[in-house]
């Protein structure tokens, strides 16, 4: 028997996917079960294959896994699209009084489920129902008490009026009792154990939206873009509570641009995107980092180049995040490795992209961006998060940034790099700034000497960064292992549970999640105690390969993927051992 | 805001480069003294410019000022705008600036309706860069990069104004100072996007709409009755591709700022130092 449970719900886009298993996730958490979503969708809005997956167990969960154990089909096409994760026993929940589903074959192995769910769903008060029969019926053949199904559904359809939440309930009854009634065999083999736990279940970008409001951002800009829409669509209205605001600009040039003012206006400002708006922000990087104004840029990266695969994962942009635009910027590049993270790193991001007056670029992933997951609500203690907003001035302090002339300095070039800042409306503090370079007072110059010491300033700040800040990794599995894994981004939950595959198999491993590109924890001396490195990222060339071979001058070796699926966890172990026998041949 | 300001407490002390007898020069004493005149100190202004000659006018103002990149100030100003309605917000740009590559940018700048006040120094020319053809160079134009002029009819800033639904739209000319500054003084006082053209030649390039041309071609509106709250009557004098005109021609009453729809009234500045009281209920939502 199975300790954690692999179900998914899959159709045509339009066909209610997202939300019914979205139900069934919520249901599972509020059950005290950890869960952990994943969603297969392609770029339309209507027609084309698509599926919900939720993995759960009582046991936090933090990966998807190579297997299908209950799978409620839509289509015929659900069926064949997954029938790789389909195993002996899996159960397939499907409509066979649909015409297209009538002549559907189910493997001997597998265990076929005839559910009139459109019948069903009719009897109970409309046709619209025949997911939630579905769902009812799922809960049967996984032994999960429907009762948890009716405060999801309730959550759901609450707004629709009593009637309509009850109408679901009776569908979700009436699948369960066709599945009691009309099946023989009671019990396909699963035991959902619930408990007491109130877990909260959001994903990537909600988290990214979250730490904002909860790091004090009052001012939102962007352009709608896959997989970065969510960050945008959480904080409209949510942001408003706290006297903030929202702006759909006309293109990503105007919402970088917006933000921008809005952050030499005072604000904590941010603004997402995805790869192609990432491109067109490019420009004002330069003009953010020469101005010295604190900005969040987040870029929840998509399979490139140019529009790639918009619904698919990939981590290819860490280069374009690192190098972007023209000349040299002093930045961060902050990249989360969990959900949960997301949530933290926002909050991190914004307490530097303050202290040093930089743009601070915020990383993550479509595998985040569309994740839900399970989290304990401490998680997420508010009474944790600190905000330094740096040097701001107000008029009392002004005097010691001035010059003989009594003018207010804003680049005066101090030993850490960072200067004051002095938000407009403060009396005598009225200044220029430029994306020319310029002296002190933030006037244009082209003087040679001042040129270098404005440059050598802006750099000092990431050099005082450096010194101040803790760039710190986190590590799993055995540190004394010969073998060290490396990962950034989305891939920790992947790798962390292949740990436990190659333990299986009496291979030992230490690894580590690296959250910080730059600046970035120094790994020469982890690298040098292993016998082999691998770096494991979700893109073709290995482009934190090349970082950490530059930092410590020696050839790690690469597992990538670039098909446009995160890692799962099984895969990935697979892989693993697979590098690490090649460095065994070559030794 | 205080009462005491002159229009030479918005002069910095760096002497322009502009060329002796820019139409720049003017241009901005206008908006210094529309400034002043209006009641706003240099601590509560804020001056966004992009690039080209246009761009300079921050470093020659005194007050907050980001110089941008160019055609991206109008966002910037917006950004300023509504994170803190408290301030001045004016915004300068060229005919390049605005029209060509901030053109996307100027149409939703117009139609978003921020309060803020855009002052455009048409010049039909391409200056800093040294002489090419402007999106408001004639037709037949002769430049370095359109030896037989650009082909393509002139933008008409105002009729794209009027058309994205622009609640003020004038038209200055940079020489008839006292005229000009009145016309931005009108635009700053304007709840919504104030939006001036001025005709600011360029005397070293432009060999055409010069100074001389503009003082024998220009007719000021007040001298025709003009009604500006009269969309129709503005519509006939923005399409009017021959005519060179100065004053206000359109300005809607009941414009109402975006801003103020928005519900901003504060500004964003300030925050916690931690997370917001009630922040976990922000968390509790994802029960």
């Amino acid at each position: 028997m199975p300790d954690d449970l692999n179900w998914a719900i899959g159709g045509e886009a339009g066909d209610g996917i997202d939300s019914t298993g979205k139900i069934f996730a919520q249901a599972l958490s509020r059950a005290g079960r950890h869960v952990f979503t994943s969603k297969d969708f392609a770029s339309r809005i209507r027609g084309g294959y698509t599926a919900y997956k939720v993995r759960t167990s009582v046991d936090r969960v933090e990966s998807v896994v190579d297997r299908l154990d209950v799978l409620i089909a839509l289509t015929e096409r659900t069926i064949d699209e997954n029938m790789d994760e389909l195993h002996e026993g899996s159960v397939i929940i499907y409509d066979g009084e649909r015409t297209t589903m009538q002549n559907v074959e189910i493997p001997d192995e597998m265990i076929g489920l005839e559910v009139p769910l459109q019948r069903l769903a009719e009897e109970a008060g409309g046709a619209i129902m025949a997911n939630v029969v579905a769902l009812g019926a799922a809960c049967e053949v996984t032994n999960f008490p429907i009762e948890n199904l009716d405060e999801s559904l309730e959550k759901r359809f609450g707004d629709k009026g009593e009637a309509i939440v009850e109408n679901n309930k009776e569908a979700a009854r009436k699948g369960q009792q066709f599945v009691q009634e009309e099946y023989e065999q009671d019990d396909f083999g699963y035991d959902m154990e619930t408990t007491d736990e109130d877990y909260v279940l959001l994903n990537g970008d909600q988290a990214i939206g979250m730490g904002a409001l909860a790091a004090g951002c009052r001012f939102y800009s962007g352009y709608p873009i896959t997989p970065a829409t969510d960050v945008m669509e959480y904080l409209t209205g949510r942001i408003d509570q706290y006297g903030g605001k929202v702006v759909q600009a006309e293109d990503e040039l105007a919402a970088i641009n917006m933000a921008l003012g809005a952050a030499r206006a005072g604000a904590r400002a941010m603004t997402a995107t995805s790869g192609p708006g990432i491109d067109l922000m490019t420009e004002t990087f330069g003009l953010v980092a020469q101005s010295e104004t604190p900005l969040v840029i987040c870029d929840v990266m998509r399979s490139g180049p140019s529009t790639g695969m918009p619904t698919k994962q990939e981590q290819g942009d860490l280069n374009m995040t690192l190098y972007g635009g023209h000349g040299e910027i002093p930045r961060f590049v902050v990249a989360p490795t969990t959900v949960s993270e997301c949530f933290w790193k926002t909050v991190e991001a914004f307490n530097y992209a303050e202290k040093y007056q930089t743009p601070v670029f915020l990383v993550s992933d479509l595998a985040m961006a569309v994740t839900e997951q399970t989290f304990p609500p401490e998680e997420f203690d508010m009474d944790e998060v600190e905000i330094e907003r740096g040097k701001v001035v107000d008029e009392d302090e002004l005097d010691s940034w001035t010059n003989e002339k009594g003018q207010f300095q804003p680049h005066f070039p101090a030993a850490d790099g960072i200067s004051p800042r002095a938000f407009p409306g403060t009396v005598d503090g009225a200044h220029m700034t430029t994306g020319l370079e310029h002296d002190a007072l933030g006037r244009r110059t082209e003087d040679t000497e001042i040129r270098q010491e404005q440059v050598e300033k802006r750099q000092q700040k990431v050099e005082t960064a450096r010194e101040e800040e803790d760039w710190d990794y986190r590590e799993y599995g055995n540190p004394d292992a010969d073998t060290l894994v490396i990962s950034w981004g989305s891939n920790e939950g992947a790798m962390r549970e292949g740990l436990a595959f190659l333990e299986e198999e009496d291979i030992d491993v230490r690894f580590i999640s690296v959250p910080y590109i730059f600046p970035r924890p120094d790994l020469s001396e982890e690298i040098e105690e292993a016998e082999q490195t691998i770096v494991v990222e979700c893109n073709a060339t290995g482009q934190f390969a090349d970082v950490i071979e530059h930092d410590v001058l020696e050839r790690v070796d690469r597992v990538n993927k670039y098909n446009g699926v995160r890692f799962k966890a099984d895969e990935l172990a697979e892989e693993i051992k697979e590098k690490i026998s090649e460095a065994e041949v070559t030794a | 805001m205080s009462s005491d300001v002159r229009f030479t407490d918005f002069k910095s002390d760096k002497q322009p480069t502009w060329c002796p007898g820019c139409g720049d020069f003017g241009t901005m004493n206008g908006m210094m003294k529309a400034l002043a005149e209006t009641g706003n100190s240099p601590d509560d202004t804020f001056v966004v410019a992009g690039i080209g000659c246009s761009g300079k006018i921050g470093t020659y103002m005194h007050s907050y000022a980001l110089h941008g990149v160019h055609g991206r100030a109008l966002p910037v100003g917006i950004g300023v705008k509504m994170a803190n309605p408290n301030l001045e917000v004016m915004v300068a740009g060229g005919d390049g600036d605005g029209y060509s590559i901030g053109a996307g940018h100027f149409i939703h700048a117009v139609r978003r309706n921020v309060d803020m006040t855009y002052v455009v120094m048409d010049n039909r020319i391409y200056g800093l860069t040294k002489g090419q053809a402007s999106p408001t160079s004639r037709e037949d134009f002769e430049t370095s990069t359109t030896p037989e002029g650009p082909q393509q009819p002139p933008v008409n800033p105002k009729a794209l104004a009027l058309a994205a639904g622009g609640t003020f739209i004038a038209q200055s000319f940079s020489s008839n100072s006292q005229r000009h500054a009145e016309l931005v003084q009108e635009a700053i006082e304007h709840d919504g996007f104030g939006f001036v053209n001025v005709y600011s030649p360029c005397v070293t390039f432009n060999d055409v709409d010069t100074y001389d041309y503009f003082r024998d071609t220009i007719v000021d509106l007040d001298e025709e009755d003009h009604d500006p709250t009269d969309r129709d009557a503005a519509k006939e004098k923005i399409l009017e591709a021959d005519k060179e005109y100065q004053g206000v021609l359109y300005r809607d009453d009941n414009s109402v700022p975006f801003e103020q729809r928005e519900g901003i009234e504060e500004s964003m500045a300030d925050i916690p130092d931690g997370a917001p009281e009630d922040a976990m209920d922000l968390v509790r939502e994802f029960y």
